[in-house]
């Protein structure tokens, strides 16, 4: 039994090896100093970095939480229906089956029907140490569904899963989800959903054993410091988990939200029944350290394996790309995110098509990526959605408000004012009174400070006259509707999963704008009616146009049977938004960079959460973590 | 019979006076701080700061250089470091390509801007109510007395923060526009922060003054307080007034720029010598760039030490009436 497994685990890494050689490279868009992934594979030693602050946005809760990175440390705490081999490029974003057995004949012919069997010998970490069953998953989908918890991206199921709409005041069984036995589980859906499978890869579905979770069902975030593993780690510290009793419980030790997160290899996991994950390093130690700048220089001295989070200041960058020893250990990957200056269709002057257009033909793109740090963090974005989420279809070659060399065309942007109400002498030149003093919102951090004065000069060059707040909580000032800011240059987006879909209706949809945590910033579909309930007031005469129809269209398409032609649409409905409806100025396709250690011998990329793959990395150090 | 010559008597010196010239306070006062050649430095460092302040918009006409242009020549294409100093940028280039110098030449003006008003902001409500306190005693003193103490108790970093960012949200900003991020936000947080100890310094002086017998006198021909207040004590608390004023000023310069640096002062379009050093440590900017440090700092230094030497040389030549 011994032997048999670890010739499998050494065919496995071999295997896993050489597809990770193989689309190395693959999503280095635009980077010159992008080195590949790939290298040797040996089990042990610890993955050890240091991140500033964890930042979730719900205490780590995976009902709840939203952030990329947290998804990147639950594909090695949890395991999904299906899941991803946590690799870089397009094979990184193809789905796998992880706890289905596979995904043959899983949809109805309808598509109204999902019946999935689950693998045998799956059990979750200690000090549960049972096998998962089909309850355990159909309990994630009951806490999804309870109104104070759910996901940033509970729309996903509450819109398709039959029974679920996010109202519920506990946990109790969905009437959509069956469970007949313990290995088979049921989805029946309100309509067709070509995503659904994605959407079953999303962190908030793996199975949760109630025993725990239940005690953390009143308040959002609650689960977070007591995560149960049903995946290849666990936290450390988890088998002295009290669970005799919700008063028993105490957080466990592994993960204190201010001081550390170290994750340790979960005994109750059988690496026979996954093939998407190597699995290398026997533990992964992540240390807060509130000095990136720290953090960099301990990568450098070896003292760090490598780092997570934080982009690599100028300076830093600078010591790998002069050192030709250096700069295989400076790693480049698509990050698959568009950063974008958000106009507000509500408020004057970004009510006229004319001023925001204006706007995209005076910004100099190019003055912004080099204070971004020059084109190792990413390509200057030309429109809404980044190449390597649309199958590389479109690209720069798609640019309606070309510039010189992406400086900025002050005489087009002025041709183009000269058409708007607010320039009244059409000099090109606004002069409405409408357009100084506009609250422009900016996060408080570089490279975004360093973005903030080319933004300002440019927009100046048109008459419109912002005045920057760099903010702490830039998120809660431009997602609260009411507050209803003129523009901001703080925002971004990220796809959820490897989806052009991810990048529409929650961006774009009418019916998806809400009164808080709102990321359609420009109000695009927004109605009368929505305005009356979100309680603001634009002028009289506004128009907000609308693509709910584009966007439906596209979303009947599935993704399984016809992705190309789903991807071709939501590629015309870019072009659509970028011509007619013009809510954002893109200005980057963001690339997310890396440094490792010489001791990182396998450097993976999970292009599904953006960061480093922990599950496929390996390490030569000694380093040990005591279980 | 002949009168013997005498010598010449002679001439007795005509009437010098033999009176010492009694020289006026203000002649004491200039005499000893003008020999004191600590003062002297601080004070010609000061002018020489203040034309630099005051001419700052000059230079940037002559030499074409705005404080907040952008060139893009100053940064480097690939990774988008800033370059150093070289003849038409004499203190070299930031982060974003702006001038090093011109914005340094502002700095000036911000900082004094900001501590002069600020210091007179927090003067006026620390005089006014330390002269009540003092004076008046009884609940007005312990009103003023608790005040003051939950100001000094108060977190000052923490609440900046707070206001800061609480203000910053509307365009209006607070209290109906009048706290609105940049100089007023900033003054404000400041003179917030800082009146109480000339409060106290000041409540501790008419404390003393008021059992002397010119109060008394005053008070016996039947002066109102008020009166007495301000034509008795005020211009006995002028010397102290002046020397603590004046040691403020550089600690709320440095107060500024720590504000700045913690990115709660003025904003970045607003030169500021403590946002650009924080500019200068991000990402450990200054291991390379060491000038974006280097000259907002000396400058810093210098604004500091040349206000400190002046309040010492203020408090040493006024002399004994000062305590």
């Amino acid at each position: 039994m011994g032997r048999r497994r670890t010739l499998r685990m050494v065919g496995l890494a071999l295997a896993v090896a050489m597809v990770a050689a193989a689309c190395g490279g693959g999503n280095d868009n635009g980077s010159s100093t992008a080195t590949t992934t790939g290298g040797t594979a040996q089990k042990g030693g610890v993955y050890r970095t240091a991140i500033s602050s964890f930042g979730f946005t719900q205490g780590f809760d995976p009902t709840a939480e939203y952030l990329g990175l947290a998804f990147n440390f639950y594909g090695a705490l949890t395991r999904n229906l299906v899941s991803y081999k946590h690799v870089a490029g397009a094979e990184g974003n193809k789905l796998y089956p992880d706890l289905a057995q596979s995904l043959d004949g899983v949809v109805s012919d309808d598509g109204l029907t999902y019946t999935f069997k689950l693998k045998q010998g799956i059990k979750f970490g200690p000090p549960v140490d049972r096998a998962i069953t089909s309850k355990d998953i159909e309990y994630a989908f009951e806490r999804l569904n309870i109104a104070t918890l759910g996901a940033g991206y509970g729309t996903y199921y509450y819109e398709s899963i039959k029974g679920m709409d996010g109202t519920a005041k506990e946990a109790k069984p969905i009437s959509g989800i069956e469970t007949p036995d313990d290995q088979t589980i049921v989805f029946h859906l309100k309509q067709k959903t070509s995503d659904f499978l994605y959407r079953l890869s999303m962190a908030a579905t793996a199975p949760i054993p109630s025993e725990v979770a239940k005690c953390f069902n009143s308040k959002i975030g609650g689960y977070g410091r007591y995560v149960i593993s049903s995946g290849p780690y666990m936290l450390q510290g988890s088998e002295k988990l009290d669970i005799s009793s919700c008063g028993a419980m105490k957080p466990i030790s592994g993960y204190d939200p201010t001081k550390k997160m170290v994750m340790v290899r979960n005994p109750n996991y059988d690496q026979a029944t996954d093939d998407l994950r190597g699995n290398y390093v026997d533990g992964i130690d992540i240390q807060v350290d509130s000095n990136v700048d720290d953090i960099f220089n301990k990568v450098l001295q070896g003292t760090l394996d490598g780092s997570l989070y934080e982009p690599p200041p100028a300076t830093i960058v600078r010591q790998y790309i002069t050192d030709p020893a250096k700069k295989q250990y400076l790693h480049s990957n698509s990050g698959d995110r568009t950063w974008f200056v958000f106009m507000n269709l509500g408020t004057p002057p970004f009510d006229d098509i004319h001023v925001r257009k204006a706007a995209n033909f005076v910004m100099n793109k190019a003055g912004i990526l080099r204070a971004w740090g020059g084109t190792t963090f990413g390509q200057i974005a030309t429109h809404v959605m980044p190449p390597s989420v649309i199958n590389d279809t479109l690209g720069q070659d798609f640019d309606p408000y070309k510039s010189p060399d992406f400086a900025g065309d002050e005489a087009k942007a002025k041709e183009e004012m000269k058409q708007s109400k607010y320039d009244s002498n059409k000099d090109g030149v606004c002069d409405a009174k409408e357009c100084s003093g506009l609250i422009m919102v900016n996060r408080n951090t570089p490279p975004w400070t360093n973005a903030e004065p080319v933004v300002v000069d440019s927009l100046a060059k048109i008459g419109i006259k912002v005045k920057p707040r760099e903010l702490a909580d830039h998120y809660t000032a431009v997602q609260t509707v009411k507050n209803q800011i003129p523009i901001g240059m703080d925002t971004g987006w990220g796809k959820d999963y490897a989806d052009p879909g991810t990048f529409g209706a929650p961006l774009f949809g009418g019916p998806n704008i809400v009164p808080t945590n709102n990321s359609n910033y420009g109000l695009i579909g927004l109605t009368p009616e929505k305005q009356k309930e979100l309680g603001i007031k634009v002028p009289p005469g506004t128009t907000f146009p609308s693509v709910d129809a584009d966007l439906a269209k596209c979303n009947q398409i599935s993704v399984e049977e016809q992705s190309e032609q789903r991807t071709a649409c939501f590629v015309d409905l870019d072009k659509k938004i970028m011509t007619e409806v013009v809510p954002w100025v893109p200005f980057l396709w963001a690339q997310n960079v890396t440094t490792t250690a010489p001791s990182v011998t396998k450097y993976e990329f999970d292009q599904f959460s953006g960061y480093i793959s922990l599950t496929q990395i390996a390490v030569n150090n000694k380093e040990t973590v005591s279980s | 019979m002949s009168t013997p010559a005498l010598e010449e008597i002679p001439e007795q010196p005509q009437a010098v006076s033999t009176e010492i010239q009694g020289r006026t306070n203000w002649e004491l006062f200039r005499s000893r701080f003008v020999k004191d050649k600590a003062a002297m430095t601080g004070a010609v460092i000061l002018v020489v700061l203040v034309l630099l302040a005051l001419t700052a918009p000059l230079f940037a006409k002559v030499m074409d250089h705005g404080p907040n242009q952008l060139f893009p020549e100053m940064v480097t294409e690939d990774l988008g470091l800033p370059k150093g100093p070289n003849a038409e940028f004499w203190f070299g280039g930031d982060q974003v390509g702006r001038d090093v110098f011109i914005r340094t030449l502002y700095g000036a003006r911000t900082s004094l801007i900001v501590a002069l008003v600020a210091t007179g902001l927090a003067t006026l409500i620390g005089v006014t109510l330390g002269l009540a306190g003092g004076f008046r005693g009884g609940a007005v003193d312990t009103v003023v007395s608790r005040f003051v103490d939950i100001v000094l108790a108060m977190p000052v970093i923490l609440f900046a923060i707070g206001i800061a960012g609480v203000c910053s949200i509307t365009s209006e900003g607070c209290l109906g526009g009048l706290l609105q991020p940049g100089f007023s936000l900033v003054i404000g947080i400041i003179a917030l922060f800082t009146w109480p100890n000339i409060a106290r310094i000041v409540r501790g002086q008419v404390l003393s003054l008021r059992e002397r017998e010119f109060i008394e006198a005053s008070r016996s021909l039947g002066a109102r307080p008020s009166r007495i207040m301000f034509r008795e004590l005020l211009p006995n608390l002028v010397a102290p007034i002046v020397v603590y004023t004046t040691l403020m000023i550089p600690n709320n310069i440095l107060f500024e720029a720590a504000l700045s640096y913690l990115g709660v002062g003025v904003p970045q379009s607003t030169p500021s010598w403590g946002r650009m050093l924080a500019d200068a440590t991000a990402g450990s900017l200054f291991t390379f760039a060491w000038w974006m440090m280097l000259f907002p700092g000396i400058f810093l230094i210098l604004a500091v030490v040349s206000f400190n030497l002046v309040g010492d040389g203020l408090r040493d030549a006024l002399g004994p009436s000062e305590r």
